[in-house]
């Protein structure tokens, strides 16, 4: 039995997402005895695979930014050295976008990205080269550089350089399907801070899948005398004085430790397991107020074999049926994804499987038994449409609603994005690090608005970083 | 300088930074020192001009490096305001 109820660690993590994995690397690095707390039966949360019949799939996230020379997400794995245990590959481009009239490639140099719009739309070019200009890392004259962008939407702060609004909505099709607002209500940061670590430093991928990735972080805690348990639901934060003292899980045993991370979902760490706390006020005060983003309902196609109209492995392809972003999520909102059209697909790097992806809004549980085959056919419908030889080769095919990432990672409403990326949910600090019960820490998408695997892997160093301070650990 | 202001900007810098009060000094970066990304940046930005009601013009930006440039600005802006 690997289980020892009442044994003292240094710090317990809930969740073996990608923050609460990298917090636990950083952590044990430093020498802490550290203890993970998964709900499911292996790590990576919406970051992991999964085998069907002779198919594996990439369960959601399928592919990371930030991975550039002194990109956050190298420095994390360098850090800890797993940049050498896990093979990663750029798959180049990126991502396509495809609209009725042309196809906008993001290329990894992004020059050539840049010629190519240039020479699609001759009459915006000096505006294109500006927009790019921007994410230049020349062009920041420090951190505090962003202020204009409070309160503002992505559209604005695009609306200072382009006028044709097809370039406009094609551009930032991708951001839109990585942050589940359309520019119109995306916050400026967000919006941009997406189309740099996604559109212009994206593509990146673990060989082997993206499972790669969570099992390197567990091994790493494990390898450096820490602790990861799966199938142990955390039903409460244990505390004493306001100070965390432990936790306990729904089979009723207890684990104690000095610190405890919550790196799951906050609704859930505000309202249930500080249920009884007083001074998680704040905390259940400030969620109540905040919108979460959509979720996501997500195509698993396994195919028989590779066939000549198969579209290029690993790259990320956008369908956009027109140039309206605001009515696509209008129509997706309803759940009507025959109007809304848009949808992002990719064929794996094995090109055995196909992913497909559209947003999607949380419904009931009923809802999606009643509505997610004709769903799931709409969405495949769309598919085959741009790929017509893929009818003949299906051999696998199911689906993913919200529900369903609710029900295997526990996230409000099944959002993967965390809270809705609104101007107005940016840059208040309530949920980030350290919290009014002593010695309980936050980490993960909930806690600011972030973006990918990058941005909950930097946040769970950050988490780490002030704990060990704390501690006087040598950083 | 005015030290209570200092000390109030310091409470604000630690409480969005993660450093402890004691572990920030007036001439720390707070970027290089204190990590203080883009996005502690605006938090720090939006705390303060709430706290003190003043904005930060964009001309200031380039000058805000160290906590003591942020204590003089806003000593400057609250001046100003009268």
């Amino acid at each position: 039995m690997n289980v020892s109820p009442n044994e003292q660690y240094d710090v317990i993590i809930i969740g073996a997402g990608i923050s609460g994995l990298v917090c636990g690397c950083y952590l044990a690095k430093a020498g802490m005895k550290v203890l993970v707390l998964e709900y499911h039966t292996k790590p990576g949360g919406y970051c992991s695979s999964f085998k069907r019949r002779d198919f594996l799939f990439d369960a959601a996230a399928h592919s990371f930014g930030s991975y550039r020379e002194g990109g956050n997400f190298r420095k994390i794995l360098e850090d800890i050295s797993l940049d050498k245990r896990i093979m990663i590959t750029r798959f180049d481009p990126s991502d396509i976008v495809c609209t009725p009239d042309f196809e906008i490639s993001f290329w990894n140099d992004t020059q050539r990205t840049v010629a190519d719009l240039a020479r699609l739309f001759p009459a915006e070019e000096h505006n294109i080269r500006k927009y790019f200009d921007y994410y230049s890392p020349q062009s920041s004259v420090n951190q505090f550089a962003n202020m204009k962008m409070i309160g503002k939407t992505f559209s604005s702060f695009l609306g200072s350089y382009f006028y044709d609004s097809r370039l406009l909505n094609a551009l930032t099709f991708p951001v839109f399907g990585n942050g589940g607002l359309p520019p119109s209500m995306l916050s400026a940061f967000t919006g941009t801070k997406i189309f740099y670590e996604f559109m212009i430093d994206g593509g990146y991928y673990p060989e082997g899948g993206i499972q790669q990735l969570p099992d390197a972080l567990s091994s790493y805690i494990q390898e450096h005398g820490g602790k990861v348990f799966y199938r142990k639901c955390v039903q409460k934060i244990l505390c004493k004085n306001e100070t965390v003292t432990g936790v306990e899980v729904e089979t009723g045993e207890t684990y104690l430790s000095k610190y405890v991370v919550s790196a799951c979902d906050i609704t859930q760490t505000a309202k249930t397991f500080l249920k009884k706390e007083k001074a998680g006020n704040v905390l259940r005060q400030k969620v109540a107020t905040m919108k979460s983003a959509l979720s996501t309902f997500i195509l698993y196609i396994g195919i028989k074999k590779p066939f000549s109209g198969l579209p290029q492995k690993g790259t990320n392809i956008w369908y956009l049926p027109h140039y309206d972003l605001d009515k696509i999520f209008y129509h997706v909102n309803r759940c009507d994804f025959r109007k809304s059209g848009g949808f992002m697909f990719r064929v794996a790097p094995d090109k055995k499987t196909i992913l497909a992806f559209s947003l999607a809004p949380f419904r009931t549980e009923t809802f999606w038994r009643k509505n997610k085959e004709r769903i799931a056919n709409i969405l495949l419908e769309h598919v085959t449409k741009t790929i017509p030889e893929l009818t003949q080769n299906i051999a696998y095919f199911d689906a993913a609603t919200p529900h369903t990432l609710y029900r295997y990672t526990l996230n409000h409403k099944g959002s993967n994005y965390g809270w809705a990326p609104l101007p107005s949910q940016l840059f208040d600090p309530v949920f980030r690090h350290k919290t009014e019960i002593k010695r309980l820490y936050l980490t993960g998408h909930w806690i600011t608005q972030t973006h990918g695997i990058p941005g909950v892997a930097y946040l769970g160093y950050n988490t780490a970083k002030s704990i060990m301070r704390r501690e006087k650990l040598p950083r | 300088m005015n030290s209570t202001l200092e000390k109030e900007i310091i409470s604000i810098v630690a409480d969005i930074s993660g450093y402890d009060e004691e572990e920030i000094r007036p001439e720390s970066d707070l970027q290089k020192d204190l990590e203080v990304d883009s996005i502690k940046a605006i938090e720090i930005a939006v705390a303060i001009e709430k706290k003190y009601k003043v904005s930060v013009r964009d001309e200031d930006i380039p000058n805000l490096v160290t906590v003591r440039q942020v204590v003089d600005l806003i000593a400057e802006l609250t001046k100003q305001k009268g």
